[in-house]
């Protein structure tokens, strides 16, 4: 069910939780002695709606209810004593609820279900009662208690989620088919102009910048991306058995415009990885971090630490795909940020730093 | 050579894995639907298969996993939705490759099954 139909059939919450009860002090129903002058009170100030109803007299009707059962349901004390709570049913009210109380009255049980009531202007609201029997000294059964609490706003708010993981679920799908096309055009182009190396890299290119934005769509109503998702996304394909590459980070969050960049840098590591460095041979490693830091002009950033080990020495920065760098390096000095990179004999250390503007 | 079936409804994907195949050494055979992948494994002898889960409709390549699962055939899901994966085809055991994935990826792996 979505929001349309919550609205058309006139569902609103009473805002129960937080709206004062003025008790009415005029025609209220006696109980005796010291406690039940405190029942009474407590009754009258509670924001729990709550009545009593007499399983002895015929249809076991209402005999008490408070203040706070008045404002819920919109109708007066006149109107609610004396009759059978089922005047609150109407024609969505689910009837497998309804038979559950019908059981658990039979049954003298407690019992809490979540039913759609009427309120007297025709108005809903789900509500969920919480009914049981209520003995005597002598153990005699003498009221059924019922106490309702509006939960219109949680249902409503769990329908919302559950139409915007489902949406998101089915953009996400649909993205991850549009690059696959995209794939296809790229590769069968370059194939009809002979040129297959250069499809392939703008190919590998275009697919891991799809990748970066996997996570983004999965929670896209968050707004902000879980950076750890993404790396991971970003850099799965050239680690297929997962035990090359290490990952130390938390659950820290970036803005998804910083992810194309971030996406394209570290598949330019990890190109580089697999032709030169740790992904190059049977032994490497390769260990990536993330975390938020602050930089150098005390701003908050996002760190990305690649440290490369195990692979074979490192002479020096290779040449021939200094053009994969420049194409990452341009890309993040747009967002601020830089991809610095230390050629060591041991394995190449590189560091992504991106400036962001909220933790 | 060897002969690979792709059911796939999106063209240009189907062309990227025929293509993909051939530059690998055999033959592929691109087909849309249930009933034209049907047809091509009780006719042609096929070694493998690339299977796109979802074929639009509401149609999954059930039918066909089925078909190739009885003959022992092996084959790969080629989806961009692992949770539907999960849905409608839970009894099958068969790998998985998410959508996006190069072409050539795809069909290594395929060819590492059928081999």
């Amino acid at each position: 069910m979505d929001k349309g139909d919550d609205n058309k059939r006139g569902l609103r919450s009473s805002d129960q939780a937080h709206r004062p009860i003025y008790p009415n002090q005029s025609t209220r129903m006696s109980f005796e002695g010291a406690s039940g002058l405190l029942f009474e009170q407590a009754m009258a100030q509670t924001r729990m709606a709550v009545c009593l109803t007499d399983p002895h007299q015929q249809d076991d009707p209402i005999v008490f209810c408070n203040e706070a059962f008045e404002q819920l349901t919109g109708y007066r004390r006149e109107d609610i004593l004396g009759r059978n709570c089922r005047f609150l049913q109407g024609p969505d009210t689910d009837q497998r609820q309804i038979a559950k109380i019908r059981e658990a009255i039979a049954a003298e049980e407690v019992v809490v279900v979540e039913l759609l009531n009427y309120r007297k202007d025709g108005s809903t609201f789900y509500n969920t009662l919480h009914l049981g029997p209520i003995y005597d000294a002598e153990g005699r059964l003498t009221y059924f208690f019922g106490s309702q609490w509006d939960v219109t706003d949680i249902h409503q708010s769990r329908a919302e989620e559950r139409h915007a993981k489902a949406l998101a679920r089915e953009i996400s799908h649909r993205m991850k088919n549009v690059f696959a096309v995209i794939g296809g055009i790229v590769n069968i182009t370059g194939r009809s102009m002979n040129a297959k190396d250069v499809s392939r890299k703008i190919n590998e290119r275009v697919q891991a910048l799809g990748r970066s934005y996997e996570p983004t769509l999965d929670d896209a109503a968050l707004g902000t991306i879980q950076v750890g998702q993404a790396i991971r996304s970003v850099l799965e394909p050239y680690d297929p058995e997962g035990d090359r590459i290490i990952f130390k980070g938390n659950g820290v969050r970036t803005e998804p415009n910083a992810i194309s960049a971030i996406g394209l840098a570290l598949h330019e590591l990890a190109t580089n990885a697999t032709k030169y460095g740790a992904l190059s041979n049977k032994t490497g490693k390769i260990e990536v971090a993330w975390a938020h830091q602050k930089d150098k002009l005390d701003r908050n950033s996002l760190e990305i630490t690649w440290v490369e080990s195990g692979g074979p020495a490192i002479l020096g920065e290779p040449d021939s795909n200094g053009t994969g760098f420049e194409i990452a390096d341009t890309l993040l000095s747009h967002s601020r940020g830089t991809l610095d990179r230390s050629w060591n004999a041991d394995g190449l250390r590189a560091l992504i730093t991106v400036p962001i503007a909220n933790r | 050579m060897k002969r690979i079936l792709v059911l796939e409804d999106e063209p240009l994907i189907a062309m990227d894995l025929k293509l993909a195949i051939e530059d690998s050494g055999h033959e592929g055979v691109t087909v849309v639907t249930n009933a034209e992948a049907q047809n091509v494994i009780d006719e042609d002898g096929i070694a493998g298969a690339i299977l796109d889960v979802s074929l639009g409709g509401g149609e999954t390549c059930r039918q066909t996993a089925d078909r190739l699962w009885e003959r022992g055939i092996p084959f790969i899901l080629h989806t961009g939705d692992l949770n539907r994966v999960g849905e409608y085809l839970r009894e099958i055991d068969a790998p998985v490759i998410a959508k996006p994935r190069p072409a050539d990826d795809v069909v290594a792996a395929l060819l590492q099954l059928v081999a």
